[in-house]
């Protein structure tokens, strides 16, 4: 397959990822707008969301202040925020557009009716903060049906690795920055860590990523603590949006290329080492490490194992 | 005017079963089928887009439903016709790259070839891949009247539109398909596998083993980028795009996550300037350095050849009939419009004096722009193109105002009339040169408008041959 298929294909999966993300943070802040009593969180909230989504910086260029009104314009429709949910879509499509016969009609279907529906949402919006709700139901309905048709009927090809290496290098990078952010932002003394703030904000993160639910199955009706949580996102492997998870699947499909390629790959031995590690090790001594130190160098060494699958696959070219 | 459908006020014999059928529709089921059809255009992702946009550049073409219908005796004109005429035009390419044979007979004069700005030096005595330059030719068809179709013009670089032949047959088989069953159309469907079949036989000097084919895009930006992506699809090759490509020692590569893979022929749909820095456009940054380099030492075949342009330029094709005649030995089946050449001092006078009867073209102009519908200008717009044809008289040439023939639509409350036009594609092959029984029809919908382009308000219209 061309290089630049493979990266289109590969991106357009990351765009649709995060858009998915971004749904699922902006319901989280809705969330806690209509909770009572979280008056400073509630900024603090809306900012960590900024900072989560990496464009707290762009936000303040455009915008003095931060409004929850002018933050979900931001991330919703804003054309000026490159990592807006629109601007997601228009790149996921843009993307699988100037590779369409890379995958089925019905992939191309759902990613292109999904952009022109967003085109009329978009005029159609009168009050954003009212009709939120729906919104984020939408964006998160049309994502899983963009991903049902593509486990349905994409051929199971280099191709369609490329699909899922995309979803999951993104959903990697936003887990860890997410977990990242909270434990940073919210919580920079020591102090706090266990308290009953902590596990309000903690709960606020696993609903985030849909996983709120899932976490009670888990771990049963206790209270959340600080190193299941950490187990819960990091080590476990029943739960989709874990470290783990997304690393196990990174080290699959690369794993698929390099015996459809038949070539061996860096990129390959350096995620197989990392998904080893990952294995060995329990959430105390992660916290032991230390959380923040731990998601620093995951989100480095995912990004090396990224330029290292780029160089091979994307350019043509491998150092 | 001669109507497609009406004559004497009664229904000529293509069009009786559909006539009925169409007054039959009540409203809100056409209401309805023309919203179904626009969404699958929609949904299917059928756009062009339209330059100097700046914010939504992805329009939906115009499509009506109501079938432009040709009866096979009819075809076979337009067949023979087309077919004759894409032979001429490679002949005379080959020609005026090697000996000029044309040209010592004294049937053109050299100026009008050596001095054509689309006549590409670099091709002079290079023997191109079994003498075919463009192996897939556009030709523009108008009809005057119940026996006669004329041709426009020509267009043998990357003629487009083909898409939209086979896509409006696909919407109209899903939304009528008692239409189907009932008459006997013609299938267009096979045209990319022809298309395949046709390229398949183009392979260069240096190719021994099945060729690897890819279309060449300018991107996705491109008016035309979703009918590239259509062939590509249809055909099962890649459709690749400059960067995509290398040449190394004169061999041409395509980056794959394999590794790079020998490339044989390219279709590609980039004009001549741009296709390669090197040699032509050095700031052209769709096109792939060294890639005329791998043409000329025969590891490549591009298709159309560059300099392939010459023989749809305006002022050759008011030789047409001399170059068939030329090189065939042959009648044209298929006539011209009558031209007027303003280089030649005679027509220049008798065009100037009668502008307010005549459409003026620029002479490698395309897509319907710069030219003037004397009868639809102002005398202050008449008097500027005096002033443009005195300047440079040799840019211009001039055409009676045709009265297109007209096929109706469904227009708000009833069928209307619009003016039409008839596109085929024809394909030359090292062996074989053939066409799909259709074409594209193009329709101008605007109430007494000639201008068909969809860059100026022109809608489409699926084109059935009749199989009697």
């Amino acid at each position: 397959m061309l290089s630049r298929t493979a990266e289109n294909l590969f991106w357009s999966a990351r765009y649709i990822e995060r858009a998915d993300s971004l749904a699922r943070l902006l319901e989280v802040g809705y969330r806690i707008s209509l909770i009572p009593n979280t008056k400073s969180g509630y900024i603090n909230e809306w900012e960590s969301i900024l900072e989560t989504s990496g464009i707290k910086e762009t936000y303040l260029q455009q915008n003095h202040k931060i409004t929850k009104e002018k933050i979900i314009s931001f991330l919703l429709f804003d054309t000026n925020n490159p990592s807006s949910i629109k601007n997601c879509i228009k790149n996921a499509r843009e993307n699988i557009r100037m590779v369409r016969t890379a995958v089925t009609l019905e992939v191309w279907n759902a990613i292109n009716s999904t952009f022109h529906d967003l085109e009329s949402n978009t005029r159609s919006t009168k009050n954003i903060l009212k009709e939120l709700p729906e919104i984020i139901e939408w964006v998160k309905r049309q994502v899983n049906l963009i991903r049902g048709t593509i486990l349905n009927t994409q051929l199971i090809n280099d191709g369609y690795d490329f699909l899922i290496l995309g979803t999951y290098f993104e959903r990697a990078d936003f887990t860890a920055r997410i977990i990242n952010v909270k434990y940073f932002i919210l919580l920079p003394s020591v102090n706090y860590v266990g308290s009953e703030v902590d596990n309000f904000q903690w709960s606020m993160m696993l609903r985030s990523i849909s996983s709120f639910r899932a976490f009670k199955w888990a771990y049963g009706e206790e209270q959340i603590n600080y190193i299941k949580i950490i187990d819960f996102l990091i080590l476990n492997m029943t739960c989709p949006r874990s470290l783990i998870f997304s690393v196990e699947k990174i080290n699959h499909h690369l794993e698929r290329l390099c015996k459809f390629y038949k070539q061996k790959t860096k990129a390959k031995s350096q995620v197989k080492l990392m998904y080893r590690d990952l294995k060995k090790l329990n959430a105390n001594e992660i916290s032991n490490i230390g959380l923040h130190e731990f998601l620093r160098s995951f989100i480095k060494d995912i990004n090396v194992i990224y330029s290292n699958l780029e160089k091979k696959y994307f350019f043509g070219t491998e150092e | 005017m001669f109507n497609e459908v009406y004559k004497n006020s009664k229904v000529r014999k293509p069009y009786n079963q559909i006539i009925d059928w169409a007054k039959s529709l009540p409203e809100n089921v056409i209401v309805k089928k023309k919203n179904e059809a626009e969404s699958l255009f929609k949904r299917i992702g059928i756009t062009f887009s339209v330059y100097n946009n700046f914010d939504s550049t992805e329009r939906l073409i115009p499509f009506d439903m109501f079938p432009r219908i040709l009866s096979s005796s009819e075809w076979k004109t337009i067949e023979k016709g087309v077919i004759q005429r894409a032979l001429a035009i490679n002949a005379f390419l080959n020609d005026i790259y090697n000996t000029a044979e044309i040209v010592k007979a004294g049937i053109i004069p050299e100026d009008l070839i050596f001095k054509n700005p689309a006549y590409e030096i670099k091709m002079v005595g290079f023997k191109v891949p079994k003498n075919i330059y463009s192996p897939i030719i556009g030709s523009d068809i108008i009809r005057i009247n119940d026996k006669s179709f004329k041709i426009l013009e020509d267009n043998c670089r990357t003629p487009s539109g083909v898409s939209y032949m086979i896509e409006n047959r696909e919407i109209m088989m899903r939304m009528f398909p008692e239409l189907f069953e009932k008459l006997k159309i013609e299938t267009v469907e096979n045209y990319p596998t022809y298309l395949l079949e046709i390229l398949k036989t183009l392979t260069p000097l240096k190719c021994e083993n099945e060729p690897k084919i890819v279309i060449l895009t300018p991107g996705s930006f491109n008016s035309a980028y979703y009918e590239h992506s259509f062939l590509a699809d249809l055909m099962g090759v890649e459709l690749v795009q400059g960067p995509d490509l290398y040449v190394d020692e004169n061999i041409t590569y395509m980056k794959t996550t394999k590794g790079p893979e020998k490339v044989d022929i390219i279709y590609r749909r980039i004009d001549d300037n741009f296709i390669d820095p090197i040699s032509f456009d050095s700031t052209s940054l769709i096109g792939v350095p060294g890639l005329f380099d791998s043409y000329k030492s025969g590891n490549l075949n591009i298709c159309s050849a560059p300099g392939a342009g010459v023989a749809d330029d305006k002022a050759i094709y008011a030789y047409m009939h001399e170059i068939i005649k030329f090189y065939l030995g042959e009648e044209a089946i298929l006539d011209n419009v009558k031209t007027w050449r303003c280089f030649k001092a005679d027509e220049k006078k008798y065009v100037l004096n009668n502008l307010h009867k005549l459409v003026v073209k620029e002479v490698h102009g395309s897509g319907g722009y710069g030219l003037l519908i004397g009868s639809k200008s102002s005398k202050k717009e008449i008097e500027v193109f005096k002033k443009k044809i005195e300047a440079n008289p040799s840019n211009y040439i001039a055409q009676p105002i045709l009265d297109l023939s007209s096929v109706p639509i469904f227009s708000k409350k009833e069928l209307s009339p619009r003016h039409v036009d008839l596109r085929p594609f024809c394909l030359v092959g090292a062996k074989k040169t053939k066409l799909v029984s259709g074409g594209l029809t193009r329709v101008a919908l605007k109430k007494g408008s000639l201008v068909v382009n969809s860059s100026q308000g022109g809608g489409v219209k699926d084109t059935w041959v009749i199989n009697e």
